[in-house]
């Protein structure tokens, strides 16, 4: 085969086809969608009591609203993600979309593909939480809202810890590891883990850091790009004397969070005794397995000895819906619907959300969301979830590196490191 | 029996013995293949909870509401028609613009003829996956997303390579003194193209169109970016959602991929003749 | 990649008219030759050039730039993607993973389906459905295959487990997918059961293009069936088992489907290939340029591979494949 002249000529027929790229990329965008009256919304309520509630409010503002249609696309988490990376490289996001806030809702804002909606929802989003708002708002900007806040916490097995004759949920590290020894000692699998998706692993490291430096270290490296400083190694350190003790049930590493035997399922169907997760996780139990009823509790991620971080101060997050750059304002008028106390107290009644709107509360009534709520009200100091408060190749560094640390297969000093090569080299 | 026919009864008794191990290495392969497959098969009627208890037995209960359920929601024969739809667009304008070149490349001397034909080959080494990005930014550019015509295009366009290296193997063994006889006869090019040349091809064509369909019928990540709106989903797609959806009734997910299974294997029956003899016809050709 | 065996166009040389005329029509029928070439070809050279080039040339140019996928890359960087590439751990385990999917689809999984193809050759009853029943998985798609053997590998309350433990070997405690030591064989076993049929098929093929009085000469010559087999069948099958070790390869290289859907290359990377490290960086961490760099090398590898092959494998079969269609015509 004619190598030689191949490759000259198809390089330059293809250079010159990329060249022709270039202005039909730029012509993209703000032409289509707009028109005012339909809306698309995606997001990921695929699962109840999303699934059933998303598609009822859309229906009641429809009724109020003759004339207006909210096309929903829910997706399931994963592809939602792959969806969102493809449709902000494409350079348009749709009217109303799913977001967590925080790093990747920053660099959509920064390729400005993100509405600003600051002025339009000045007159109510003081009805809204500060702290449900604050992974929306930079600069003073907010630019989104939110549907759901919360925070992450042991959820554990009451009936699991008297039978191994634990008489108090642990208040120190020290207090907790004794504890998962008294578990395994008890014939009990202490810790339910979706050791697959790698953001459940994540909790861990970033808790334990919030632990040793505080909150205010968290903010200190996410500015200066060093995660080597002593509080994320030590987390490191510490979480490696959890896994040491292989506290873990069988399978983990390719567990799921949500699925038949995945995290939620194991705890929901009593057969471990404690996982780590956010407020959702007694509904996702439920959805999963059968639910282990008054015999769930909840307590905060203990202190570490010796560190600086308070037990009051929070890590967590919660699902909130951005406007596209090209969006209508009829999408912020349905925000504001969808942020309504009304709306609000049906999300928290059906008992997989918290409140965010002032007056929602009277709605929990669940006593362990209430104690979640509550420790949430009287956090000294709030972070949000790594991957999602970081830029996304951080982030994902983050889940990549503890993942490898919960396997055995990376040192502490070794996680340090490489998530603050990943940070620098953004 | 007499003695004479003792040693041939000996040789028989051999042949009958090794005819019997190779029927046992076969079934066990073949249990290798079915048991998965039945499996899913079985499973689906059974309910989740009784799954994990009894994961071998017959059900205890033959519960066909996983079954049934799906088959009158819509949703699945929807990603059905869609998934036929695009197979056959896709076969469509596959076979059509590969067949018009292959018979340039087969039966044309021209300069660049080989460069041009090299650079198609050289296709078969670009994984979907590199140009699905840049891709995607395209499809967006001339409007093609949530459009059947943005996975069709691209799936034909990837479909070419193979498609016209087979084609053009098989156009070139088409005698020339046909083509003489025919242009002497008063026929155009095309004309020879489109009534000599491509029914002679018929069995070539019928295996790069079973190629083409199965291709398209098991494209994930096109589709998944293409359609935002279920309303074009395709069959692995929608498998994939509703495993996330569905995710802790394992009994009901094992129910939708022996459903999205089906339409595979009955087409497989049907065409496995096109299929295989396809398959091993470019092989032993190179 | 074929050699050109026609160096002629048809159809020349025909008639034997005074020169001028001569000429005069061959220039017409050159100028209509020309049309129908560039009115046949053209359909095909736009849909190639503008959805398989276009894309492909624009990854190329991206895996130059520091470019998180917003607007137009700007941050030109030369090489940087390709050095950080060559000193990624990820990306350096997946080569040597890749390399041994390689390695156990050409020495494990091509025998099995040769020997399976041996065995179907020989006259036996229900040949035909057993060849159906084989190729049976080949046809179904990656995704669906992925969710089924997620099920039956789940672990504890999978088929696997349950099987494992009905035969009392429930005491090895096999991870399957989710450990790092087991998840790259289980998938091979997939693969191995997905794929195995196809290339079965090939050499059913190939074996029954061998003529039956060479097997017959061999053993009148007193050659036992293991030597038939060696010595004649072996070299006969040679240009089919180069084209489908050739298809295996090429297929692991760019192996992706399967994987997503079972392990999304885990535990911590170890069933991870290239083409998941790319939709990695590409998809979830908006590392465009770098995805695409991965890509690229995906491509040359493919590439090379494929040139070297052909040069030095395949050559001899094609100079075959030419001969005997010498000999046909």
């Amino acid at each position: 085969m004619g190598t030689a002249p191949l490759s000259r000529r198809t390089f330059l027929a293809a250079a010159g086809l990329a060249g022709l790229s270039a202005p039909l990329l730029s012509a993209c965008g703000g032409s289509d969608g707009s028109s005012g009256k339909t809306i698309e919304w995606w997001n990921i309520a695929t699962t109840d009591p999303g699934k059933t509630l998303w598609p009822q409010a859309v229906k009641e503002y429809q009724a109020a609203h003759p004339g207006v249609t909210i096309k929903q696309n829910p997706m399931e988490n994963d592809a939602y993600k792959s969806k969102m990376t493809a449709q902000t490289a494409s350079g348009k996001l749709p009217d109303l979309f799913h977001t967590w806030g925080g790093g990747v809702l920053k660099q959509q804002v920064d390729a400005g593909l993100v509405r600003d909606i600051t002025d339009d929802v000045k007159p109510w989003i003081g009805n809204l939480s500060p702290i449900a708002r604050q992974a929306y708002e930079f600069d003073g900007k907010t630019y989104a809202i939110p549907y759901d806040i919360g925070m992450v916490g042991f959820w554990y097995n009451k009936a699991h810890f008297d039978k191994a004759k634990i008489d108090k949920p642990p208040a120190t590290w020290a207090e907790f590891l004794e504890d998962v020894r008294k578990l395994k000692a008890a014939g009990i699998t202490p810790i339910a883990l979706g050791g697959k998706e790698k953001w459940p692993g994540h909790y861990y490291w970033a808790y334990l850091a919030i632990r040793v430096g505080g909150v205010a270290a968290v903010q200190e490296a996410s500015k200066t790009n060093d995660f080597t400083t002593d509080p994320f190694v030590q987390a490191g350190r510490h979480l490696k004397e959890l896994v040491d003790l292989q506290p873990f049930q069988n399978g983990f590493l390719g567990a799921s969070y949500s699925s038949t035997d995945g995290q939620a399922a194991q705890m929901g169907n009593g057969k471990t005794a404690m996982e780590l997760m956010g407020q959702w996780a007694p509904s996702v139990q439920r959805d999963m397995g059968e639910g282990i009823g008054d015999d769930l509790g909840f307590f905060p991620f203990p202190a570490v000895e010796g560190g600086s971080g308070a037990v009051t101060e929070v890590f967590g997050g919660g699902g909130g819906n951005a406007v596209g750059r090209d969006g209508p304002d009829i999408a912020i008028d349905f925000l504001k619907f969808f942020a309504s106390v009304d709306n609000d107290r049906k999300r928290v009644a059906s008992g997989g959300y918290l409140p965010i709107a002032k007056g929602a509360e009277s709605a929990l009534t669940d006593p362990n969301l209430r104690t979640v709520w509550e420790t949430l009200n009287k956090a000294t100091g709030f972070q949000q979830f790594f991957d999602q408060a970081f830029p996304p190749a951080v982030g994902q560094e983050v889940n990549d590196q503890v993942a490898a640390l919960i396997a055995g297969k990376a040192a502490p000093e070794q996680v340090a490191q490489a998530v603050t090569q990943a940070a620098k080299g953004q | 029996m007499t003695p004479t026919t003792a040693p041939s009864s000996a040789v028989r008794l051999r042949s009958r013995l090794r005819g019997l191990s190779m029927h046992a290495i076969i079934w066990v392969v073949g249990a290798m293949i079915v048991v998965p497959l039945l499996y899913a098969l079985v499973s689906g009627f059974k309910s989740t909870s009784e799954l994990s208890g009894n994961p071998f037995g017959l059900p205890r209960q033959w519960v066909t509401a996983n079954y049934t359920e799906l088959l009158a929601s819509g949703t699945f024969w929807r990603q059905v028609a869609n998934s036929t739809v695009i197979a056959l667009a896709t076969m469509l304008v596959t076979v059509a613009v590969s067949a018009l070149a292959a018979y340039v490349f087969a039966r044309f001397a021209f300069r660049g003829r080989e460069v041009v034909f090299t650079l198609f080959a050289i296709g078969l080494m670009f994984p979907f996956a590199v140009a699905i990005l840049p891709l995607f930014i395209l499809l967006r550019t001339f409007g093609l997303l949530d459009n059947p015509l943005g996975v069709i295009l691209p799936q034909a366009a990837f479909g070419l390579p193979m498609t016209v290296i087979v084609l053009r193997g098989f156009f070139r063994n088409v005698p020339a003194e046909l083509e003489e006889a025919a242009i002497i006869d008063g026929c155009s090019a095309f004309g020879f193209f489109w009534r000599i040349l491509l029914p002679m091809a018929r069995p070539a064509l019928a295996t790069v169109s079973v190629l083409a369909i199965v291709t398209s019928w098991n494209n994930f990540f096109l589709p998944l970016l293409v359609f935002t709106q279920p309303d074009w989903w395709t069959i692995p797609v929608g498998v994939q959602q509703f495993q996330g959806q569905y995710a802790q009734d394992t009994a009901r997910i094992l129910a939708y991929v022996v459903l999205a299974m089906a339409p595979a294997l009955a087409f497989y029956t049907v065409a496995e003749r096109q299929l295989i003899g396809g398959l091993t016809a470019g092989a032993t050709k190179g | 990649m074929a050699v050109s065996v026609r160096k002629s166009a048809p159809g020349r040389d025909a008639a034997s008219a005074p020169a001028r005329h001569r000429r005069a029509a061959r220039s017409r029928r050159r100028l209509r030759e020309r049309a129908t070439i560039a009115a046949f070809l053209l359909p095909a050279l736009v849909l190639f050039a503008a959805l398989v080039l276009l894309p492909v040339v624009f990854a190329l140019y991206t895996s130059l730039f520091r470019w998180g996928g917003f607007g137009w890359p700007d941050e030109f960087v030369g090489l940087d993607n390709f050095v950080r590439l060559f000193q990624d751990e990820v990306f350096l385990g997946d080569l040597w993973r890749g390399f041994v999917l390689i390695a156990l689809s050409v020495c494990v999984q091509l025998p099995f389906a040769l020997a399976m193809a041996v065995l179907l050759n020989q006259r036996l009853r229900g040949r035909a459905f057993y060849r159906l029943l084989f190729f049976a998985p080949y046809v179904l798609s990656e995704v669906i295959t992925g969710v089924l053997f997620t099920m039956i590998f789940a672990p504890d309350s999978g088929l696997a487990d349950h099987i494992m433990d009905a035969v009392g070997l429930g005491g090895l405690g096999i991870g399957w997918f989710a450990s790092s030591s087991t998840v790259l064989p289980t998938v091979f076993l997939v693969m191995t059961w997905k794929y195995f049929g196809f290339h079965m098929i090939l050499y059913l093929a190939g074996l029954q293009s061998i003529p039956k009085d060479v097997l017959e000469a061999a053993s009148i010559d007193g050659a036992g069936a293991w030597q038939r087999f060696r010595y004649v069948t072996l070299p006969l099958l040679g240009p089919t088992i180069r084209i489908s070790a050739f298809l295996s390869v090429i297929g692991a290289i760019q192996l992706f489907d399967l994987i997503w859907v079972t392990t999304a290359g885990g535990p911590v990377h170890s069933s991870e290939t290239m083409a998941v490290t790319m939709f990695q960086f590409g998809f979830k961490r908006y590392q465009v340029g770098y995805a695409s760099a991965i890509s690229v090398v995906m491509f040359l590898i493919s590439f090379v591979f494929a040139l070297f092959y052909q040069r030095y494998v395949l050559r001899r079969d094609l100079e075959g494949a030419v001969t005997s269609m010498r000999g046909r015509r």
